[in-house]
């Protein structure tokens, strides 16, 4: 396969059933540096698979995907693992946060799995929790903060590595409008300013509308659409 | 009425909610329900064994033939010969028993239809297996009877017993009521025989035997109803967004744990079903049962089956006070109040006063309060769950630093160190129990063990041989035997002042020189000889009693028990003094040593003159009936089932011959039991608690399985989560241990001052101990690894 030219990431043919479920049957993808790509579609037309695939924790059953010139089918589980730590960033439709860990600690965490020093990395943490305005959380655990604060912990979390690509799952899928508003905002404006590509999995045209370009999944395929505005 | 009704209502729908909710809602009520009915299976066990012990009591009870005190009765048409061949087969004891009817009357033994021919016998099944198989060919050769059938349940007192009855001609002129008797029925009661008064510092070791093992099932049960207690919450929160109020809510949740324990009662009657036919096909510590003996007592049956679901309420309210729960789905987990100390140390303080006042009591004294015994007992080791969540929430509350691993280990206990301390609770009973246990065994162990004084340098074996010893080639043929180094061969008497009822008496051993120099130091000897022992422990009084010329009896009648009265005058001259020495029989023996020529000159016209030319070691049967006949054999380590070979020729010389192993220390039989009994019994809850242990373990895994699919996501390594748990695990067992061990020696030292014992700290026993706890939950951890490792698979995001 050759990437489109300039490409960060990108994937052709993808193919992933799950017993007699065909969730992706040839799917293609492709985002730049700084890109912000919505993916989406229906429920169960396979775009979380898809950013599963994209983001190496699911292994496809064909087609390929390269990640800056690499072929994620040919490395193994703990270089997919590494890339993950150290290029990538999550965020989850839950936040998905460690309920014991306070929310710097949380946010420090993919620093920490990389070896940086406690201090360090909590005081990186701080610092992006100060630019998605929830640093007056930090002693705080997950339990004791409101679904759109948590998401906004999850978002610093997904950034604080400054990673190439984020992948985002339905990052406001449980967060009310206003809430869901300004975690998009602040995801975006951080991860442009970092020259981040964000992978965003919605279903709602108003969180697609936060992207530069989107990607329909319907039946397993995709189609690059034209950006409206 | 209405406050019935409403909780009548709301516990219902509890119940339906536990198996509510499809899949997800079905496996969290099946995981309670495995758990409880782990716990309800060993519950129902234990309210069985009054009934197995009642039961085999009542079987062995039946069959008793001769009680050693019955009446001489005289041959008739109900009367049967019974003697008692039993043996043993490498560590397994075989009843035996040969069996001859004197008219058509006489009583068949329990289990057998018909008496056996001579030649033949009847055997139990496990007998007959092993009588079938390659294991039990050098037994095959002990008992050389054709097997005519098979002895039934009744006649047996478990399934793996070895029992046979041959049939045997020519038993009534060894009547001696001791090993031969004649008897009229099985099962006599012996007019004027009360049972024995058990030791106290015995019962004190049953209480708390069985508290120490009950204990932790209980502590077991409290935690599985407790089961998937993070979901339930939050699935609550959603009731009290429709409008249910907080008791209501928490009396709904009480009914889902009810539901659980419901269905984990029907669970362990099931499991205690399956287990109740298994119990028939194994063997533990020699002993087995046959499932019909495992039937709960009625009254404690219904007692567990009231008592598990009342508990699992209880338990589970008395969970919930702590947590908020509110609407909007959100489980308000803000930081709990502080765990209070001064009502935990409550606990066991209260149950040190309830055993104080019994210390020093001991076994002349002791009349323990069973009541006051268990309570306390109870106390101490509720103590231990009581206090181990504050002391995991104060050690942990202190931790920090490390690895990442370490990191999300101690956030993860100190945000939830109940949790974890809940699940290693039972273990920490046990081991604490355990500890107390050892260390009162240990301490006792010596009230109930009792050297022997047998020299097991100089023998290893020894075989009665009764009156007449076998024969006269009995030595040869022992010496003839495999494995056999040296054969020993001793005949045992006493000489009297008369005939009849004697007011004197002194005892003789016979010999050779070489045997007679296992007793006692000897000038010099040769055939012939008469030696006086001196230095004896006890002074038999040989010394007035034998004058030379003076002519005494050998085997003198009493009123009830006639001799054979055989005159035997001591030599005129030749009589020497040797000096005893402790010899083969573990003393220093006393009275006369004599030489067979000895014998058989002072014996003088008494016994026919074809006995003098017998070799030196044989006497004549006039002689040898009135004699016992001892063999002492060592053997030849090197040579295996040595024992067995010389078992088989002691039989093939008399089917009565009684060959015993010698050992250097002998223990209390019902001390043994009691020890067998904590050793099954510890190792059925260790069991139990291991399998609790992972099940609880898997159900917080499973919890937790989207979390770890994310952390996985985004690239944490499987090895860090897989150190997390362990450290999870480890770091309140090392507690729970420490907690244990302070606990279990605390125990272990006032039931040995209430047993007037020296308190000795027996630290293999409590390092052994806390290891066995510590190696549970080591086992836990590395078995849950593969399915956290299955948790683990990014597809679990799958839902997401």
């Amino acid at each position: 396969m050759t990437a489109p030219a300039g490409s960060l990431l990108a994937a052709e043919g993808l193919r992933k059933a799950y017993g007699p479920t065909v969730a992706l049957d040839g799917a293609e993808f492709s985002i730049h540096p700084g890109e912000v790509v919505a993916v989406m579609g229906p429920s169960g037309s396979g775009k979380s698979t898809l950013l599963h695939c994209l983001a190496g924790i699911v292994t496809p059953d064909a087609g390929s995907i390269l990640y800056d010139g690499r072929d994620l089918a040919t490395m193994n589980d703990a270089q997919r693992s590494a890339l993950r730590r150290s290029e990538f960033g999550f965020v989850f439709q839950f936040g998905q946060l460690v309920p014991e860990l306070t929310c710097v600690e949380n946010v420090a965490l993919p620093l920490r799995l990389n070896g940086t020093s406690r201090k360090r990395a909590e005081q990186t943490a701080l610092d992006w929790m100060r630019r998605l305005e929830v640093d007056d959380l930090a002693k705080k655990r997950p339990g004791e903060v409101s679904g759109g604060q948590g998401q906004r912990v999850a978002v610093a979390r997904a950034l604080v590595t400054s990673p190439r690509v984020v992948f985002a799952d339905e990052p406001t899928g449980a967060l009310d409008s206003l809430n869901g508003e300004r975690v998009m905002e602040l995801l975006t404006e951080a991860a442009r300013s970092a020259s981040t590509a964000v992978v965003l999995v919605t279903h709602e045209a108003r969180v697609a509308a936060y992207s530069d370009r989107e990607i329909v999944v319907r039946d397993g395929k995709s189609r690059d659409m034209e950006r409206v505005v | 009425m209405r406050t019935a009704r409403q909780w009548a209502r709301d516990l219902a729908m509890g119940v339906r909610f536990a198996f509510g909710g499809g899949r997800e809602g079905w496996t969290r009520a099946l995981l309670t329900a495995v758990g409880v009915g782990l716990g309800v299976a060993l519950l129902l066990l234990t309210t069985a064994v009054p009934n197995v012990l009642s039961v085999r009591d009542a079987r062995e009870q039946a069959r008793a033939d001769h009680t050693f005190s019955q009446p001489p009765r005289p041959k008739a048409a109900d009367t049967l010969v019974v003697a008692d061949a039993n043996t043993t087969y490498g560590e397994r004891d075989v009843r035996g028993r040969l069996l001859e009817p004197e008219g058509p009357k006489a009583p068949l033994p329990p289990g057998v239809d018909r008496f056996p021919a001579a030649g033949e016998m009847v055997v139990s099944p496990a007998l007959k297996d092993l009588l079938t198989s390659s294991d039990g060919t050098l037994l095959r050769e002990r008992l050389p009877y054709r097997i005519a059938g098979t002895i039934a349940e009744q006649g047996l007192v478990g399934s793996h017993e070895l029992a046979y009855y041959a049939g045997a001609k020519d038993l009534a002129p060894r009547i001696d009521n001791s090993r031969v008797a004649r008897i009229v029925a099985f099962g006599e009661k012996v007019p004027g025989q009360t049972s024995e008064r058990m030791d106290p510092v015995l019962i004190l070791l049953i209480l708390v035997v069985f508290t120490v093992l009950l204990m932790p099932v209980a502590v077991f049960i409290a935690a599985a109803v407790r089961f998937g207690g993070e979901r339930r919450d939050r699935r609550l929160a959603a009731l009290r967004l429709v409008g249910s109020d907080s008791r209501m809510t928490r009396r709904i949740a009480a009914g889902e744990a009810l539901g659980g324990s419901l269905l984990g009662l029907v669970l362990g009657t099931v499991f205690f079903l399956i287990g109740r036919q298994a119990a028939g096909s194994v063997e533990v510590l020699g002993t087995s049962v046959f499932p019909s003996y495992l039937n709960p007592s009625p009254a404690l049956a219904v007692l567990v089956a009231v008592a598990v679901p009342a508990a699992s309420v209880l338990v589970t309210l008395f969970a919930l006070r702590g947590v908020v729960i509110e609407p909007l789905g959100v489980v308000r987990t803000a930081k709990p109040a502080r765990r209070r100390l001064w009502w935990r140390l409550l606990l066991p303080l209260g149950g040190l006063a309830m055993l104080y006042p019994m210390v020093g009591q001991g076994r002349e004294n002791g009349d323990f309060n069973q009541y006051l015994v268990t309570g306390g007992v109870l106390l101490l080791l509720v103590g231990v769950t009581a206090l181990l969540p504050w002391i995991v929430e104060a050690v942990v509350a202190r931790l920090g630093g490390g690895s990442v691993a370490w990191q999300l280990a101690v956030r993860r206990l100190q945000l939830s160190s109940g949790t974890a301390a809940r699940m290693v609770n039972g273990i920490a009973v046990a081991v604490a129990g355990a500890i107390a246990l050892q260390m009162l065994f240990a301490g006792v162990e010596g009230d109930y063990t009792e050297a022997t004084g047998k020299d097991l340098r100089r023998a290893q074996m020894q075989v009665h041989l009764g009156a007449d010893g076998g024969g006269s080639d009995a030595g040869e043929r022992f010496r003839a035997t495999k494995g056999v180094r040296t054969v020993t061969q001793l005949s045992m008497g006493s000489l009297s002042d008369r005939r009849k009822n004697p007011e004197q008496s002194a005892s003789i051993t016979v010999g050779d020189c070489a045997a007679l120099r296992e007793l006692a130091t000897l000038p010099s000897c040769r055939d012939g000889d008469v030696f006086e022992l001196t230095g004896a422990e006890y002074d038999d009084g040989a010394s007035a009693l034998v004058k030379p010329g003076r002519t005494l009896y050998l085997d003198p009648s009493y009123d009830e028990d006639p001799g054979r009265e055989i005159p035997w005058t001591v030599p005129r001259r030749g009589l020497r003094e040797a000096a005893s020495v402790d010899g083969l029989l573990g003393f220093k023996a006393d009275g006369l040593l004599l030489t067979p020529g000895a014998l058989r000159k002072g014996a003088g016209g008494a016994v026919a003159s074809t006995a003098v030319s017998a070799p030196a070691s044989a006497l004549d049967s006039s002689l040898g009936s009135a004699l016992s006949s001892e063999i002492y054999l060592r053997l030849d380590r090197s040579v295996p089932d040595a024992a067995e070979y010389v078992r088989n020729t002691a039989a093939r010389v008399d089917p009565l011959a009684d060959a015993m192993t010698w050992t250097s220390t002998r223990e209390s039989e019902k001390f043994t039991a009691i020890r067998q009994g904590l050793f099954v019994g510890a190792a059925c809850v260790l069991a139990l608690i291991g399998a609790s242990l992972l099940v609880s373990q898997l159900e917080q895994l499973r919890e937790r399985r989207k979390l770890l699919s994310s952390l996985v996501a985004f690239g944490t390594r499987r090895r860090t989560l897989g150190l997390s748990v362990l450290w999870q695990t480890a770091i309140p067992i090392a507690l729970g241990l420490l907690l244990a061990s302070v606990v279990g020696l605390t125990l272990g030292s006032v039931l040995l001052r209430m047993s007037a014992a020296k308190v000795r700290v027996d630290w293999p026993s409590v390092l052994s101990m806390t290891g066995i706890g510590a190696g549970v939950v080591l086992t836990v951890t590395l078995l849950s690894l593969p399915p956290l490792a299955r948790l683990m698979r990014a597809d679990g995001l799958r839902t997401e």
